[in-house]
């Protein structure tokens, strides 16, 4: 369109003015084009689309109703679940033993102080001034499964005792996870040094434990610290069933730290080691100073991905008959007060509290990989 | 200070701890706490609830043994054990003694360095099948598929049963009762086995326990009691009393509700057990109101059967063999004087 | 300053021998091996005095004697009447089954999902990663469960089977497939697949072979396959087809004849395939998107089809970040089919940790050799992955 102006000395110019662009195609925009582009671009997709959504549409109405809609929440005894659905009732009554096992009620606060400590620890990055982070970070870090053993435990604080049979629940799935891993990565830094060690023997010994550890199936291991490790000590020596699980535990993940370390060690360039040699720092002040904290950064994805492996196989104590949360699940299934096979109820609420723990982890590990990635790729 | 040290000490090696074999009866007097091995869970034998309180007819020996020696059941640790460790847990002295569904075989009393102490409930592998299934007799279950409760001798008798009958069945093996009992209802075989015992509780789990039927036969013996170590006779005579005294209770008409009444009016020989006459405590090392105790806290047989496994619970399982010895059964005491 | 005669001067003399790393070296080591040592004679004397209070046997004799219990499954020959040894056997080899099926399953479904990820569906993509999010992130303990307890267990029973022409029946008691039996003649047919699998190979080497001299490109693909399956077939025909089906039939309480696949291999192959196949999708994923977008592009421009591409351009490239990754899943697939324990399908652990240990307490040797095949197992695949490795890196041409 053109407007004629009359300019002040008299003379006529036409301006150009564009007219108004026109709205794109409505194929082309807002959610039509959206579902266009993504659910329905051509024949063979369309018909995915529909065949998904047919069969969420006939998967999901079901599973809400037992989930939510025809769910029993109300009561405190099996008689109580009258509907078709779930039997929430039964988790609701079991939730104390679930999370914490049988430990005295009135004691809680020391559980759940442990594992303010826990997140808390975990958590000082974020916290603590930068100037103190590196010092006072791995010496809490590492101060912390004993901090939470003389917490629990109660007789030196002048606490009441708390006999480790007491301990159990997702709380103990929770400590043994960290405490293993949290002694596991410096002995497996050991291991992983060892490897890469001058010495033919100190190799060997080194490969030999990385090896075994994490050639054997966890389950083997276990069998091995509840049927096999009592008969290492001298006669009339016993040791508490957890602290035996707590050491195949942490040489467990010692073995899987090892290996994690070794490709962080493969990232680290020459030059580094050059240059600290070049700086006259000694083998150990280059190995700490220099060295770990690179290969700590460059494996942090798989330390934590080894993490939550570690923390998923927790599960697998109940087979030796350690009151973690499933087993506590299987015992609740068993008592003559609940023969009503709420185990779908059970597994459910089990499998949903490690999916969260599990979930926030892996997202942390992604997070952190993609803010480490300053490769140029796409 | 050099105390708190030593308990700092004590802490941080967390439970290595060093027990002295010979005396456990001092042991446990001193420490004034029973560490009891018991089962991880079987319903009406031992079985936390969702406080944490342990119960069960297994349980019920523990404290027994504990209000016996210390004066009060609920001294009592309870060390919750899989088949595979009980009897390394009882060896290395992690527990002073066993009361875990245990059979009490040859092989066990005489090369394991264990001592039976009694019986405490006379078990025997049995046979539950669906009712529609119409079959009457365990002879007619050639070709079943057989869903087994693991244990340690349940495979080996279904077998020799099925041999010897000369049948065949297909062997689906679950690790705990509740998986069995979803293996049953589900279908996957035809019969269950376990120890008649179990059996009942499993049928109480069916969504339609009518619809299930034990089968009469037995095919195995299964005396269950407590276990202590081999070579500690001090002990081993106070489990073995305490079991007794439970019986004998019963067999005396005694039990918790009555037995503050008859310290005063009953028979010599209840006055006896009570330890108003006769100095039996003395003799077994323990208090002369060991078996008061034992009545007054945990209960007599009787009672302890009713409660956790019989009329008084989900269970509803009948006396049976378990029953006294004048009424048909096999439990007999022997005379405590 | 270094030879000999300098040392003398005082000044600048050689370094003490404690402070000479060769000697420092070994002294470590003597002591490293001296502890070692200590530590290890000091746990087998416990253990052997432990053992002797204890009245356990030691040594391998328990081998030979009786089993006397029965075991759900067996590839070999196997009842009650058979010996400890035997069960190891059966064991061993129901592990290596179930280890097999979910890794050739775990690597397709892996494949398939990690693949869908960079598909043009919305809903695909989703359904990828909500796979791979749901999957890696539930313990596997609870997902063999749930496939053996919820998803098997509502299976209909025997008499109501879901049936497939009189042939195929599905039941709570598992799948169940007509058998072929030899006749006469098969020898033949067993000869024909033999050379026609060797066949095939001397063709594709023939092919590229041809490729790289001559630039024509053979439809090595169809000719192989046309090879594979026609040699057999043919001489199936040839034969008479020397076989019959041997159909499975409902008789008394259950199926009788065909081939039986147990739920509890069902519920543990599926579980198995499941979890892994989350991790492997994650490995393909991240083997994909390893390949710089540059390389498409250029592919683009000199006129390659997108079929062409993948298969030429990104597949191999991205099998040199896949493979690794692929090594470790499988082993961890072997390691934990130990779960079969939680849901008695008789792998070793079940078998041979399970009942044989329960039955005659010979912990140590139990354990000792159930760790020896894990170990066996894992390095033949860690053998096999690294020979595929190197011939994928081969791809590479410098």
């Amino acid at each position: 369109m053109t407007k004629t102006t009359t300019g002040a000395m008299g003379t006529q110019a036409r301006v150009f003015e564009p007219s108004p662009a026109q709205p794109a195609p409505v194929t082309s925009t807002g959610a039509y084009a959206w579902l266009r582009e993504n659910l329905f671009s051509g024949w063979l997709n369309s018909l995915v689309t529909i065949g998904v959504v047919a069969l969420l549409m006939t998967l999901l109405p079901p599973l809400f109703n037992w989930l939510f809609f025809d769910a029993n929440l109300s009561g405190s005894t099996q008689a109580d679940c009258t509907g078709d659905g779930a039997c929430w009732v039964f988790i609701k009554v079991w939730l104390q033993p679930l999370l914490y096992g049988s430990y005295p009620t009135e004691s809680l606060w020391r559980v759940n102080l442990s594992l303010v400590l826990l997140f808390g620890t975990l958590a000082s990055p974020f916290w603590l001034p930068k100037h103190l982070r590196n010092k006072v970070d791995i010496a809490m870090l590492l101060a912390l499964p004993f901090i939470a053993i003389i917490i629990l435990d109660g007789r030196l604080l002048g606490l009441d005792y708390v006999a480790t049979d007491y301990w159990g629940g997702f709380a103990l799935n929770l400590f043994l996870a960290a405490a293993s891993i949290i002694l596991g990565m410096p002995l497996g830094f050991l291991w992983a040094l060892g490897r890469r060690s001058q010495m033919p023997m100190a190799r060997s010994i080194c490969v030999i434990l990385i090896e075994f550890f994490r050639g054997t199936p966890v389950l083997a291991l276990f069998f091995m610290g509840s049927v096999m490790l009592p008969l290492f000590f001298p006669e009339g020596t016993n040791v508490d069933k957890l602290l035996r699980v707590w050491i195949v535990l942490t040489l467990f993940m010692a073995g899987y730290m090892a290996e994690v370390y070794r490709g962080g060690f493969a990232a680290i360039p020459q030059g580094q080691y050059e240059a600290a040699d070049a700086l006259g720092l000694s083998f150990w002040q280059t190995t700490l100073l220099v060295i770990l904290p690179q290969v700590i950064k460059v494996s942090m994805p798989n330390i934590l991905a080894t993490a939550v492996m570690l923390f998923k196989n927790t599960t697998f104590l109940m087979i030796i008959g350690i009151f973690e949360v499933l087993s506590t699940a299987q015992n609740a299934l068993t008592n003559s007060n609940w023969l009503g096979g709420f185990s779908t109820e059970a597994y459910l609420f089990v499998a949903v509290v490690y999916w969260v723990c599990c979930f926030s982890m892996s997202s942390v590990a992604a997070h952190i990989e993609r803010k480490l990635d300053t490769s140029h790729r796409s | 200070m050099l105390k708190k040290l030593t308990t700092a000490a004590a802490v941080l090696s967390m439970g290595i701890a060093a027990s002295a074999q010979a005396g456990t009866l001092d042991d446990v007097k001193e420490r004034g706490m029973l560490s009891c091995g018991v089962s991880t869970g079987l319903a009406g034998f031992s079985q936390k609830d969702e406080k944490g309180n342990w119960s069960g007819m297994d349980v019920d020996v523990c404290k027994a043994v504990a209000a016996a020696v210390l004066g009060d059941a609920n001294k009592v640790q309870y060390k919750p054990l899989t088949a595979k460790e009980r009897f390394t847990a009882l060896q290395s002295g992690e527990v002073d003694m066993l009361s875990r569904n245990t059979t009490w075989t040859l092989t066990r009393d005489a090369s394991l360095g264990l001592n039976f102490a009694g019986v405490n409930y006379y078990d025997g592998q049995g046979f539950m099948v669906s009712k529609n299934l119409g079959v009457k007799s365990a002879l007619e279950l050639d070709g079943a598929a057989v869903c087994i409760h693991a244990g340690t001798t349940t495979e080996l008798n279904l077998a020799d049963y099925f041999r010897a009958n000369g049948m065949k069945y297909t062997a689906i093996t679950f690790d705990t009762s509740d998986q069995t009992r979803a293996g049953f209802e589900s279908g996957r075989c035809d019969v269950l086995t376990s120890d008649q015992s179990q059996l009942y509780a499993i049928r109480i789990g069916l969504k339609n326990p009518s619809n299930a039927v034990v089968l009469p036969e037995v095919i195995s013996k299964e005396p269950l009691g407590p276990v202590v170590r081999q070579g500690d006779d001090a002990w081993f005579n106070v489990v073995k009393w305490s079991l007794t005294a439970m019986i004998e209770a019963e067999y005396l008409g005694l039990d918790s509700s009555n037995a503050d009444k008859m310290v005063k009016t009953g028979s010599p020989e209840q006055q006896r057990l009570l330890g108003v006459e006769g100095d039996s405590g003395e003799k077994l090392g323990i208090g002369q109101k060991w078996a008061y105790n034992i009545v007054k806290q945990v209960g007599s047989y009787g009672e302890s059967f009713e409660r956790n496994v019989g009329k008084g619970s989900p269970l509803q399982i009948s006396r049976g063999q378990n029953a006294q010895w004048n009424k048909g059964g096999l439990m007999y005491s022997n005379p405590i004087r | 300053m270094t030879n000999a005669s300098s040392s003398t001067k005082g000044q600048g003399s050689a370094p003490a021998f404690y402070n000479n790393p060769h000697i420092r070296a070994v002294f470590y080591q003597i002591l490293l091996v001296a502890a070692l040592g200590y530590f290890l004679l000091t746990i087998i004397g416990n253990t052997l005095a432990n053992m002797e209070a204890r009245g356990i046997k030691t040594g391998f004799d328990f081998l030979t004697t009786t089993a006397g219990f029965d075991i759900l499954m067996s590839l070999i020959p196997y009842d009650a009447s058979y010996t400890y040894l035997d069960t190891f056997y059966v064991g061993l080899l129901n592990t290596v089954l179930v280890s097999a099926i979910g890794i050739v399953l775990a690597t397709i479904v892996g494949f398939i999902m990690g693949v869908a990820y960079f598909s043009p569906n919305w809903l695909i993509r989703k359904a990828s990663v909500v796979y791979v999010e749901t999957f890696r992130n539930i313990p596997l303990l609870l997902q063999v469960f749930f496939w053996y307890f919820a998803v098997l267990a509502a299976l209909p029973n025997a008499r109501n089977s879901l049936n497939l022409g009189d042939a195929f029946f599905l039941n709570i008691r598992g799948l169940y497939l007509p058998k072929p039996l030899e006749e006469p003649g098969a020898m033949v047919v067993y000869v024909a697949m033999a050379v026609a699998v060797v066949g095939t190979w001397f063709f594709v080497r023939y092919a590229k072979k041809k490729q790289d001299l001559e630039g024509t490109q053979l439809p090595t693909f169809r000719i192989s396959l046309a090879i594979l399956l026609g040699l057999p077939i043919l001489a199936t025909l040839v034969m008479g087809v020397p076989f019959h089906l041997e159909y499975p039939e409902l008789k008394g309480f259950n199926f009788r004849g065909g081939i039986t696949i147990i739920p509890e291999l069902m519920a543990l192959a599926i579980a198995l395939t499941i979890y892994t196949g989350a991790f492997i999708a994650e490995a393909v994923r991240a083997g994909i998107q390893s390949v710089p977008k540059g390389q498409t592009e250029a592919a683009r421009s000199i006129g390659l089809k997108d079929s062409k591409i993948m298969k030429l351009i990104i597949v191999p490239q991205a099998m040199r970040v896949i493979v690794p990754l692929l090594n470790s899943e499988y082993q961890s697939l072997v390691k934990n089919s130990t779960l079969a324990t939680a849901i008695g399908y008789p792998d070793l652990f079940t078998v041979f940790v399970g009942t044989s240990l329960n039955q005659t307490g010979q912990a140590i040797e139990i354990v000792f050799m159930t760790i020896a095949v894990y170990f066996a197992v894992n390095m033949t695949i860690s053998f096999c992955m690294n020979w595929f490795n190197r011939r994928v890196a081969l791809v590479e041409r410098k």
